[in-house]
C-alpha cells in the first residue's frame, strides 16, 4: 500500500465488494443517428452495493474513550480552534514537514512490496526516536536485513538532484552500517563514479559499502522467496542482485500549498 | 523603534534555523506549521557524516524559550495579502484538545484509542493512535482530527461525499439528495458530466478500486425523478433587498443567484444572451450525455426560488455593462468561454466548412445544425474535440476522425469518453496538426497535415510534439472543426474599463470572495479560470455569492 | 431482563464452552420498558455476529428474536426453528464452521477478549448518540460509516488481541507470529510496533537476525 502524509491505512473488510459498478450503456447500434443518453444508470441494487464499497474514511471518530481514561483531565475537545490577522514585515516561506517527492517509477517496488521504503522513511528508522528504535528492521517481517540496497529513484536527473541524494544515501549507509552486524550495504547510482572520484573519495572507504555506477530499472519480488530482485544497467550491461531490503532515494517536492503561497507572493521558497 | 516582525512559514529544518537566525538577529519571529510539533532530527544532504554524530538536530528547545519566537503548531496561513510593503496573513490555529501543561505522558489515552493510522511523523512507517504524540523528542500530545475527508476535501464544492454515499448504503435517498444539494444545486446535471476529483482523490483505490461517486449522485437524483416528486429549494426567512444582476446562466451564475436566493436575496436578475439556460451545460454538452430536460429541471428549481432569468440580452449590445452597475448593488459576471480559438492556419477564413467547436456543438444543441454529410475532421484532444466527434458521429457523418499533435497518452480528454468515442466508431489520428486548409469554389475540401514526433518535455510536463519536415500529407473532408482551446469573450466590457484582467483574458479575482477589482462587481466560472469542469464553475458562483453577501451587508 | 442488558462477551463465553449456540428472544421495538434497551441489543448483537463470521464461526449460532409475553405460541415456535437450525449445523467445530476443534476454540477466546475490552464495549455503546445527536464533533454518523468503524475496530482488534494471547504464551518473532496466527507479516510487524509504542509489549534478544517480542513485565 502507498504511504502518503494523511493518506489512510486500509484493512480490507470481508463483506466489501472489490470490484467497482460498471455504467450500464446501451448498444453503439442504439446511438446511430440520434441523441438518446448512452448511460442509463445505477439500478438500485448496484447503486446500494457501490455505496456499500465506501470505507467511511475517518480517523478520530469522536469516541472520547481517550477522554474518559485521562487521569489528569488533560483532554479537551471543546478546545476551540483559534483565528488570528496579523501584520508582518517580512515573509519567509520554508517547506513544511511534508516531505513530499516526486512520483517514484512503479517499476522500482515502492508502494507494491512493504520491504522497498523511500530515504525519508529510512532516515526516520535510523533515528533513535524513529518507529523501530533506531534499528534497521524490514518492514516486511520485521528481519533485521544484511543485503541492503539504496537506489536512486531518478537516475535521469542532472547532478543538482544526484549529489545531495547520493550524499543522503552515503549518510545512511555509514549509519546503518554502525548499527547493524554482518551487513552488506550497495549504493546504485549513474552518479557513483564521478562521485568517488571528484567530490567524495573518502566514501569508497566506508566498510560494508559498494558504491555501483547504474541505472536501477526494476525491483521484483522473488516468487520463490521473499527477497528482492534489483535489476540495473551497470557499467558492462544489465545485472541482477538479490536483496533483503530496498531503500529508494527520492527527489523532493514543494507540497502545494507550499508553492501556492510562493506563487502568490511571488516569492522563493527558502529550502535547508 | 519596534522590532522588525517577520512571518516563517514552515517549520522544517529550514524554517527552525532561519527562526533562530532572525530572533538572535533581534527580530520578532512568528514560526507557522502546519504539523502539531517542529521539525525531526535529519540526516545531511550537504557533507558526509560519521556514525556517532549522525543527526543535525534542530535545537527545538531553544527555539520555543526564545523570547523572540512565537510558534504556532498545527496551524495554516491563509488570506495572505501584500499591501504597501506589509504582509497580512490570517493564521488559523488548530486545536490540540489536549492541555499539555495538565498531561503526564501516561500513554493511556494511547493504549484505549481505537484508531490505528499512519504515523505521519514517522513517513508512515508505524502506527499512531488518533490521539498521540507528534514529534517523540518533546511528546506533546494531540488528537488529530481532519477537518474532511480527501473526497469531500478535493471536491471543489466540498461536498459531504462520506455522509451522501453513506445514506445511499442505508438505503436512504431522500436524505441523501438533500445533504448534496446543501451545497449544490445541480445534483443531477452534474451526476452524468462530472469527471470527479473525488474519485481520483479516493483511499480506496489503493485497496482495489475508487468508489463511483459521482454516478451515485445521479442515481439519487434520478429515484427523485422517477418518483416524480417535485422538491423545493428552501430561502431563508430573513429577506434582503439589494439587485443583484447576474451576468450568465451556467453553472457560476446559476449556482450564484441559487446561494444568494437561499440567503434571502430577493432581487436577482440573471442576463442571458442565448435562449436556453446551463451556459456550457446545455449548448457545450451534448444530449446524450447530459439530456436537456433533466437540466431544464434543475434550472427551473432554480427560478421557482424567486430568480428571475431572462434570455436572448445580450450585455453591450442589449444593455450596456455601464446600465448595469447603475442599476444593481452588486454584478457577478459568469459569462464563461465561448469563443473557439482559431488554428492559425492558411485557409481557415476562406472557405464555407470550418466551424470551431464551440459553434458547432451550440448550433446542434440549438436545433440550428441538423444533419451532417461526408466526411468530418476534428482536431484536438479534450474533451471538446470528443464530444464534437461524437455528436458529428450522431448527426450522420459518413466518416469522423479526430486529429491530435500528440499521442492518446497525452490526450486532456477524460480517457473513458476517448474510449467511448473509438467505441462508437470514431477513427483517431495521432501525431499530426494541421498546416493549410484547402477549399475550392468556396468550400472546405481537406486539409494539408504534417506528421508530429515528440521531443522534449514543455511547461505543462507533456512531451512537446515537432513537426517531421517533409512529411505533409493532405486528407479530403467537408467540414473540419478546431477544437483547440476556448477563451473568453469580453465585448460586453465597455472598450475602456478598469477591470484587471490575467494575460488569458480572464478575470484578475481575490481568492477569497470572487471579487473584482471594481468594487461591488464579482466574477466566476470559465471566465476567471478559462476553460475547466463544471463542478469548478459551481464552486466559483458559491465562492461569490459569499463575498457579494460580506460586500452587501459591510456596505 | 432486558436484553439491552446482555453482554455480546456472554456470547463468546458461552460457545466457547461448547455451546451450540446463542438465542436471544426480546420484546419488540417501541415496546421497550427502558425506551431503546432492544434497540441497541440487536445493534450489539448484529456486531458479534459479524465477529464470529470474521473468526470464522458460523454466524447463525447467534439469533435475535423478537416476542411479546403474551405470544406463547410463538416463543415455542422461534425457539423450535432456532434449535431445528443448530441441529442442521451441527455442534461447534465439526463441520458447520469455517473453523474446526480445537483452533475455534482458541479464536472464541480471542473474540472474548475482544468484546470484553473497552475499545469494543464503548465504541458500541455510542451507536445511538453517534447516529443521533453526532459524536464529540457534532458529526452524525449513517449506519454504514458506524457499521465501518466497527468492521475496523473487529479487524484490527482480533488481530491485537491474537498477537497479545500467543505472545502470553511465549516471546516470538513477527515471522513466527504470522506463520501462527496467518495474518501478512507485515501487519504483525505494523500491530507490533504499535503495541509496543503503547507499552504492552518489549523487544527481547535477536535471534538469527529476528528480533523477539514479549509481552511487556507488567502486562504478563
Amino acid at each position: 500500500m502507498i504511504y502518503e502524509k494523511h493518506g489512510r491505512y486500509i484493512i480490507p473488510f470481508d463483506d466489501v465488494p472489490s470490484q467497482r459498478a460498471v455504467m450500464p450503456e446501451i448498444s453503439v447500434e442504439e446511438r446511430k443517428g440520434n441523441f438518446v443518453e448512452v448511460e442509463t444508470g445505477f439500478p438500485e441494487e448496484m447503486a446500494v452495493n457501490e455505496a456499500k464499497r465506501c470505507l467511511g474514511c475517518r480517523r478520530c471518530l469522536g469516541c472520547a474513550l481517550c477522554w474518559a481514561e485521562c487521569k489528569p483531565e488533560a483532554i479537551d475537545f471543546s478546545m476551540p480552534d483559534e483565528t488570528l490577522d496579523l501584520e508582518f514585515d517580512e515573509v519567509i516561506i520554508t517547506p513544511a514537514q511534508d516531505n513530499t517527492f516526486e512520483r517514484l517509477d512503479k517499476a522500482l517496488g515502492y508502494g507494491i512490496y512493504p520491504h522497498v521504503i523511500t530515504d525519508l522513511q529510512f532516515e526516520r528508522m535510523l533515528s533513535p526516536t524513529g518507529p523501530t528504535d533506531g534499528l534497521v528492521m524490514s518492514p516486511l517481517n520485521g528481519q533485521i536485513p544484511s543485503r541492503l540496497a539504496i537506489i536512486q529513484g531518478h537516475p535521469e536527473e542532472d547532478e543538482n538532484h544526484l549529489l545531495p541524494s547520493l550524499i543522503l544515501g552515503v549518510n545512511e549507509s555509514i549509519l546503518a552500517l554502525h548499527k547493524t552486524e554482518e551487513l552488506e550495504v550497495t549504493l546504485v547510482s549513474p552518479f557513483s563514479d564521478t562521485f568517488e572520484k571528484d567530490y567524495l573519495p573518502e566514501a569508497k572507504k566506508v566498510k560494508g559499502l559498494e558504491l555501483v555506477n547504474g541505472k536501477p530499472l526494476s525491483v521484483k519480488q522473488e516468487t520463490d522467496g521473499l527477497g528482492l530482485l534489483l535489476t540495473y544497467t551497470g557499467t558492462d550491461g544489465e545485472k541482477q542482485q538479490e536483496f533483503d531490503m530496498i531503500v529508494v532515494l527520492t527527489k523532493p517536492k514543494l507540497s502545494s500549498d507550499i508553492s501556492n503561497l510562493s506563487k502568490k507572493l511571488n516569492q522563493e521558497v527558502v529550502s535547508a | 523603534m519596534e522590532n522588525k516582525k517577520t512571518l516563517v512559514v514552515g517549520a522544517g529544518p529550514a524554517g527552525v534555523r532561519l527562526a533562530l537566525e532572525r530572533a538572535e538577529a533581534g527580530e520578532q519571529v512568528t514560526l507557522v506549521e502546519k504539523f502539531p510539533s517542529l521539525g525531526a532530527e535529519r540526516i545531511p544532504r550537504n557533507r558526509l557524516i560519521n556514525a556517532e554524530q549522525a543527526f543535525d538536530s534542530p535545537d527545538l528547545e531553544k527555539v520555543r524559550d526564545h523570547k523572540n519566537i512565537t510558534i504556532f503548531p498545527y496551524s495554516e496561513v491563509k488570506r495572505v495579502t501584500k499591501e504597501n510593503g506589509k504582509i497580512k496573513a490570517r493564521v488559523i490555529k488548530h486545536s490540540l484538545r489536549v492541555d499539555n501543561t495538565k498531561c503526564n505522558d501516561c500513554k493511556a489515552c494511547i493504549r484505549v484509542c481505537p484508531v490505528n493510522m499512519f504515523d505521519d511523523f514517522n513517513e508512515g512507517l508505524g502506527f499512531r493512535t488518533a490521539v498521540d504524540y507528534f514529534n517523540p523528542i518533546n511528546a506533546e500530545y494531540n488528537i488529530f482530527k481532519e477537518d474532511m475527508p480527501v473526497c469531500q476535501r478535493t471536491c471543489p464544492v466540498n461536498l459531504d461525499i462520506r455522509g451522501y454515499v453513506g445514506l445511499i448504503a442505508d438505503g436512504k435517498y431522500a436524505e441523501s439528495l438533500a445533504r448534496i444539494r446543501e451545497r449544490l444545486p445541480f445534483p443531477a446535471s452534474i451526476g452524468r458530466v462530472c469527471p470527479h476529483p473525488c474519485e481520483t482523490a479516493c483511499n480506496r483505490q489503493y485497496l482495489d478500486e475508487p468508489i463511483s461517486i459521482c454516478f451515485l449522485k445521479r442515481f439519487v437524483a434520478d429515484v427523485e425523478i422517477e418518483a416524480g416528486i417535485e422538491p423545493t429549494y428552501e430561502t431563508a426567512e430573513k429577506k434582503y433587498p439589494e439587485k443583484i444582476a447576474i451576468i450568465g446562466a451556467g453553472p457560476s451564475g446559476l449556482t450564484c443567484a441559487h446561494d444568494l436566493a437561499k440567503m434571502g436575496y430577493e432581487n436577482i436578475k440573471v442576463f442571458e444572451a442565448l435562449p436556453v439556460p446551463g451556459g456550457y451545460l446545455w449548448v457545450g454538452i451534448p444530449e446524450y450525455r447530459l439530456p436537456k430536460k433533466i437540466l431544464q429541471r434543475e434550472v427551473d428549481l432554480i427560478a421557482k426560488m424567486g430568480v428571475e432569468i431572462q434570455y436572448n440580452v445580450r450585455i453591450g449590445k442589449d444593455i450596456s455593462f455601464e446600465e448595469l452597475r447603475n442599476q444593481y448593488d452588486a454584478i457577478f459576471i459568469g459569462a464563461g468561454c465561448h469563443r473557439g480559438l482559431k488554428l492559425r492556419v492558411p485557409g481557415e477564413d476562406e472557405y464555407e466548412g470550418i466551424i470551431d467547436c464551440v459553434t458547432f456543438l451550440r448550433e446542434q444543441a440549438l436545433g440550428i445544425r441538423k444533419e451532417g454529410k461526408g466526411k468530418l475532421i476534428v482536431i484536438g484532444g479534450g474533451n471538446a474535440a470528443i464530444d464534437s466527434a461524437r455528436v458529428g458521429w450522431r448527426m450522420g457523418y459518413d466518416e469522423v476522425y479526430i486529429l491530435y499533435r500528440r499521442t492518446r497518452k497525452e490526450m486532456p480528454a477524460n480517457p473513458w469518453e476517448v474510449d467511448a468515442a473509438e467505441h462508437e466508431g470514431v477513427k483517431l489520428q495521432f501525431l499530426a496538426a494541421p498546416v493549410e486548409i484547402l477549399g475550392e469554389n468556396g468550400k472546405v475540401v481537406g486539409m494539408k497535415c504534417i506528421k508530429m514526433e515528440l521531443g522534449e518535455p514543455d511547461a505543462s510536463g507533456r512531451r512537446r510534439p515537432v513537426p517531421i519536415e517533409g512529411s505533409e500529407y493532405v486528407i479530403e473532408a467537408e467540414t473540419i472543426v478546431p477544437a483547440i482551446s476556448q477563451g473568453t469573450d469580453l465585448s460586453f466590457l465597455p472598450e475602456e474599463h478598469d477591470f484587471k484582467l490575467t494575460r488569458w483574458n480572464t478575470f484578475d479575482i481575490d481568492e477569497e470572495t470572487g471579487a473584482t477589482n471594481i468594487p461591488g462587481v464579482f466574477a466566476g466560472g470559465d471566465v476567471v479560470s478559462g476553460p475547466n469542469i463544471a463542478i469548478r464553475a459551481i464552486a466559483g458562483g458559491k465562492r461569490a455569492a459569499l463575498g457579494i453577501h460580506e460586500y452587501l451587508r459591510s456596505k | 431482563m432486558c436484553t439491552g442488558r446482555i453482554d455480546p462477551v456472554w456470547v463468546a463465553r458461552a460457545l466457547k464452552r461448547g455451546l451450540d449456540g446463542f438465542l436471544i428472544v426480546g420484546c419488540y421495538f417501541g415496546d421497550c420498558h427502558y425506551i431503546s434497551g432492544n434497540v441497541q441489543a440487536k445493534a450489539k448483537m448484529d456486531m458479534t455476529r459479524r465477529l464470529l463470521e470474521h473468526i470464522g464461526v458460523n454466524g447463525k449460532r447467534l439469533s435475535f428474536q423478537q416476542c411479546s409475553s403474551g405470544e406463547g405460541a410463538r416463543f415455542a415456535e422461534l425457539v423450535n426453528e432456532f434449535d431445528q437450525q443448530i441441529r442442521e449445523i451441527g455442534p461447534i467445530g465439526e463441520g458447520g464452521d469455517q473453523l474446526g476443534k480445537p483452533e475455534i476454540f482458541e479464536k472464541l477466546q480471542i473474540a472474548e477478549a475482544v468484546l470484553g475490552g473497552e475499545k469494543m464495549r464503548w465504541v458500541i455503546g455510542k451507536r445511538t448518540p453517534f447516529m443521533e445527536s453526532g459524536n464529540m464533533y457534532g458529526e452524525i454518523f449513517t449506519e454504514h460509516e458506524f457499521r465501518r468503524a466497527i468492521d475496523m475496530i473487529i479487524v484490527e482488534e482480533t488481530e491485537t488481541q491474537a498477537i497479545l494471547h500467543s505472545l502470553n504464551k511465549g516471546a516470538k518473532s513477527v515471522e513466527q507470529l504470522s506463520q501462527e496466527l496467518e495474518i501478512p507479516s507485515e501487519r504483525v510487524f505494523r500491530y507490533i510496533r504499535a503495541l509496543k509504542r503503547k507499552g504492552f509489549v518489549e523487544m527481547g534478544q535477536i535471534i538469527e537476525r529476528n528480533p523477539i517480542y514479549q509481552l511487556a513485565s507488567q502486562e504478563v
